[in-house]
């Protein structure tokens, strides 16, 4: 009861705030506003003492909560058993309520909620977490197991749960979830104040965007970083998981979650350049509330299965729970701040006079292009589902549309982002003059494939000719832009960072400096590393015997510069050491549960201490107790036991079974079939949860031993059989090499890929995240760090309007 | 009207573009009565097909495949645009079978033809007696020699 209790307790808390909140803020009064703070801490605090408290029901497995049960089991180790705790729906948004709620209360505690301003921000942010918190009331991670299955009668616990999606038991799974939960909750702040403008512009009392410009930024900046990190994360679980096409495959799941992040991106630029009286007066605090509004988008789509299956889009209460947020959101986010564009907004003088090439139209440009770009990822999405929709024809679309569209305003974007750079630093004659140099070595670089795999793709006749078009452009068209960004960011940075007296503002410009580089060195490293990536395989026939020996044979891998050698072989399964005691009840547990357990299909074990073999039956009695075991059917004369035995068996619990009998209270009626000994057990029992087959390797390379390592394969009985690899990788200077592993019988089939580049990504995502986090440490007008030297002193007014 | 709001315009355009050009060049899988492979039309509702075989005197090749199917991919590659194989498909009524998502006369099929994986093709006469069964994947060659066989398997009858 505690679990629903902190939860209705969290809901009625945060009722409370949002109502008085929302009070205040229409009748203008303080009425109550020394308890509302209070109330969101509560609301806060209670939220987290559930997330504790289901972390702590899967440490210690209390499967009498079904949500527990559903998702660890036994056998996983403690880490992986709090990874169950975001395995599910139910878990994930009480991750997501809670680190909302103290979102809220920081920003309550910190800013005050006296103002009128900041009481419809709170009323926003409380009221969301509130919804979560109804979500959670009404599909709890607290239902008990005996709500969730009436059948198996009042007070039952299972003795082992049903376990965990094998492909979350990886340690990147384990951190990506909360890491992408903190990014959203941080943008519930962002998104409230965004709204807050609107309504408050509307209803005449001028907004609130430009006095909360800096909390904004903040908020926006480092929910960036915690969902770049989350993106990164989960790329490299996708690497080490086989099947789900190295670091990125245009899965769906993943299309969703890169669309609020272009956005965001997107966000950031126009938030950068947003004027209270002329440049983005409408456009930053809309794509600001817009932000959250594809949050809930991609969390619908990732959560609801609809591109699984287009019909069961609103079957479980998640589900419609999120479209109706999704609703709201996109209200709130979307239609608000259109409307008012639309209707309200004053018109701006229109002044054909005004030049093109300014600073300010380039970062536009910017903003369209990254709004283009999330819109390629929007209708990939969306067209699908909406075409079956409305003509009932299914279409495909295909990683090709992803990438084929993304090329070419990648492309544009990069060369955009250079000359960008440039015009700061260069003037407009040199900036132009490079910006054509650039141009045409791109377009010429775009005819110049040294090789087929130059090419985008792979061209088939049948396509449309745009994506034949642009599938017959060379790579090597990447390296320009590249350069050219490279080249004027680090330009602009030597001569940003030297002449200014600001310690502070420094800083800032070699972030900017690194995020753009980072991001620049990402993508050329993504695109030539899916391109290149060599792949050929051997299959090893002997594998076993070859494990025995001492001096195995070394098998070259045609094709390829590689060489394996077999120098282990091994199958296993998992838990090693199964204790029936796990599964199955004592006779003190059996008496203790009594009626309740009548007639339900229960294992119980105890030592033999009295055997009554008759015609029809062969009756065991258990640690002299009043609990016997009871053996009918055919073969039951066969049964084998006798006095001192350690048995277990499996069957009905029939109370008062035998009335003439005083010393049985029950009597647990199996076939011979389903009882067995202590240490084996009889095949219902049987706890393996996992059958795996691995081999070990040495990895040779050009004849030089390169490494050595295992791979193979896990299989999941107790989930449909599910097939999980373990690969063996290799991380090199310039490549790494992967090995992939299918061992059965003895053969191993061995794949191995040649995988260019990952150090490189690794680096510029370090670089790139590194950078936006010394931007949000450094810059001088809204950084965290305020005070670096005495030298900041001077107004940050110095610092010109509109840098990155 | 302002370089923005020229170039707002320009962009908004151009995604309308992408948009309208991409939902119209996208391969289509299927519609309400037929799912596409390659270039080819297969028929969905199994009554249907097995009535207009009936009807025009023709032999039924039932295709099992899977959207997930990297070897159902290759028949759309391979054979199901290969002019030889179109030419000898005409003789045939097609019924493509989605393993996945089916009505119980497709789950029927299935269990009769002991269709459990894809990609799986039987030649079947409009009674549906068998004439050929082709498990897995066939090269075009030999997959042109089995229609080939279902067809004098099927004249002979």
């Amino acid at each position: 009861m505690i679990g629903p209790a902190l939860i209705a307790g969290s809901m009625l808390t945060g009722l409370v705030a949002t109502v008085l909140l929302f009070r205040g803020y229409l009748r203008r009064d303080n009425d109550y506003v020394s308890v509302i703070t209070p109330l969101i801490g509560v609301t806060a605090g209670l939220l987290v003492v559930a997330l504790g408290y289901l972390t702590y029901q899967f440490v210690v497995t209390d499967y009498t909560n079904a949500y527990v049960w559903n998702n660890t089991a036994n056998y996983i180790p403690l880490l992986y058993r709090i990874t169950g705790v975001y395995a599910g729906n139910e878990g994930s948004v009480l991750l997501w309520a809670a680190l909302a709620a103290v979102v809220a209360f920081w920003s309550a505690a910190r800013r005050g909620i006296a103002s009128s301003d900041a009481k419809l921000v709170q009323g926003l942010t409380v009221g969301i977490v509130t919804y979560f918190a109804a979500m959670l009331f009404f599909d709890s991670p607290f239902t008990s197991i005996t709500e969730e299955f009436p059948e198996m009668g009042e007070g039952v616990a299972p003795l082992d749960g049903t376990g965990l999606n094998p492909l979350l038991i990886d340690p990147y799974m384990a951190i990506h979830p909360p890491v992408m939960f903190i990014a959203y909750a941080l943008l519930t702040m962002p998104f409230a104040i965004a709204v807050a403008h609107f309504i408050s512009t509307i209803r005449g009392n001028g907004g609130l965007f430009s006095d909360w410009i800096g909390s904004i930024t903040r908020w926006l900046r480092v929910s960036w970083l915690f969902l770049t990190a989350a993106i990164v994360l989960g790329s490299l679980w996708s690497y080490r998981v086989l099947g789900w096409g190295g670091i990125w495959a245009w899965d769906p799941v993943e299309t969703a979650v890169l669309i609020p992040w272009i956005f965001l991106t997107a966000t950031l630029h126009a938030v950068m350049n947003y004027r209270s009286r002329s440049t983005y007066a409408t456009l930053a605090p809309a794509m600001t509330a817009t932000t959250f509004a594809l949050v809930i988008y991609a969390t619908a789509i990732v959560r609801s299965g609809v591109f699984r299956s287009v019909h069961s889009f609103a079957d479980d209460g998640i589900g419609l729970a999120l479209l109706v947020l999704l609703a709201a959101t996109t209200i709130l986010g979307v239609c608000l701040p259109l409307g008012y564009w639309l209707l309200r907004e004053p018109a701006e003088s229109a002044d054909d006079s005004q030049p093109w090439l300014t600073r300010a139209n380039l970062l536009h440009l910017a903003v369209l292009g990254i709004g283009l770009l999330g819109f390629v990822s929007v209708w990939g999405l969306s067209f699908p589902v909406l075409n079956s929709y409305i003509t009932g024809m299914e279409v495909e679309v295909t990683g090709n549309y992803y990438n084929l569209w993304s090329y070419p305003i990648v492309l544009a974007m990069l060369l955009l982002l250079g000359f960008y750079m440039d015009y700061d630093v260069e003037g407009r004659r040199r900036a132009l003059l490079s910006l054509g140099v650039f141009t045409t070595a791109t377009v010429l670089a775009a005819l110049v494939a040294p090789t087929d795999s130059w090419l985008l793709a792979t061209s088939d006749t049948n396509d449309a000719l745009f994506y034949q078009l642009i599938g017959s452009v060379s790579a090597l068209s990447l390296l320009p832009p590249a350069a050219y960004v490279c080249l004027t960011v680090i330009n602009r940075a030597l001569e940003y960072v030297p002449g200014s007296p600001s310690r502070n503002y420094q800083f800032k410009q070699v972030g900017v400096a690194m995020v753009h580089i980072g991001f620049v060195i990402l993508v050329v490293s993504v695109a030539f590393s899916y391109l290149f990536t060599a792949q050929s395989s051997v299959i090893v026939a002997d594998a076993e015997q070859e494990a025995a020996l001492d001096d195995s044979g070394v098998h070259d891998v045609p094709d390829s510069a590689y060489a394996v050698e077999v120098s282990d072989y091994r199958e296993y399964q998992r838990p090693e050491d199964p204790d029936v005691r796990n599964v199955a009840f004592s006779v003190d547990e059996v008496t203790a549960r009594g009626d309740s357990i009548h007639e339900t299909v229960q294992p119980v074990y105890g030592t033999v201490t009295e055997v009554n073999q008759g015609p029809e039956a062969t009756i065991v009695q258990l640690d002299d107790s009043q609990i016997w075991l009871g053996v009918v059917g055919d073969g039951q004369a066969d049964v084998d036991v006798s006095e001192g035995d350690r048995v277990v068996g499996v069957g009905y619990v029939m109370w008062d079974y035998l009335p003439e009998l005083s010393q049985t209270d029950a009597v647990v009626v199996t076939d011979p079939a389903d009882i067995g000994t202590m240490t084996n057990p009889p095949a219902a029992l049987d706890q393996t949860r996992v059958q795996g087959s691995a081999v070990g390797l040495t990895v040779y390379e050009g004849g030089e031993r390169l490494a050595s390592g295992e791979a193979g394969q896990e299989r999941y009985l107790q989930q449909d059989g599910m097939e999980v690899r373990n690969v063996f990788v290799d991380r090199g200077l310039a490549h790494d090499t992967y090995v992939i592993a299918a061992v059965d019988d003895g053969t191993a089939s061995l794949t191995i890929r040649q995988i260019p580049l990952m150090n490189l990504m690794r680096i510029s995502t370090g670089v790139l995240l590194a950078g936006m986090l010394v931007i949000i440490l450094f810059d001088p007008a809204y950084g965290l760090v305020r005070a670096w030297s005495r030298r900041t002193e001077q107004p940050t007014t110095t610092e010109t309007p509109s840098d990155d | 009207m302002t370089p923005r709001k020229t170039l707002t315009i320009a962009l908004l355009i151009m995604a309308l573009g992408i948009g309208y050009y991409s939902m119209n060049t996208a391969s289509v899988l299927s519609d309400e009565s037929h799912t596409y492979h390659g270039d080819t039309a297969w028929k969905t509702d199994v009554d249907e097909a097995m009535e207009t075989a009936a009807a025009e005197d023709k032999p039924v090749l039932v295709y099992f495949w899977t959207t997930w199917c990297t070897y159902c991919e290759d028949y759309n590659k391979n054979a199901y645009v290969d002019p030889d194989v179109n030419d000898r498909l005409d003789d045939f009524v097609l019924l493509a079978v989605n393993l996945d998502d089916s009505s119980p006369e497709a789950k029927d099929l299935q269990q009769r033809y002991n269709a459990n994986y894809p990609p799986q093709h039987v030649a079947i006469t409009p009674d549906g007696e068998l004439l050929v069964e082709i498990n897995g994947y066939a090269e075009t060659d030999s997959f042109i020699a089995y229609l080939d066989e279902a067809q004098s398997e099927w004249e002979s009858r």
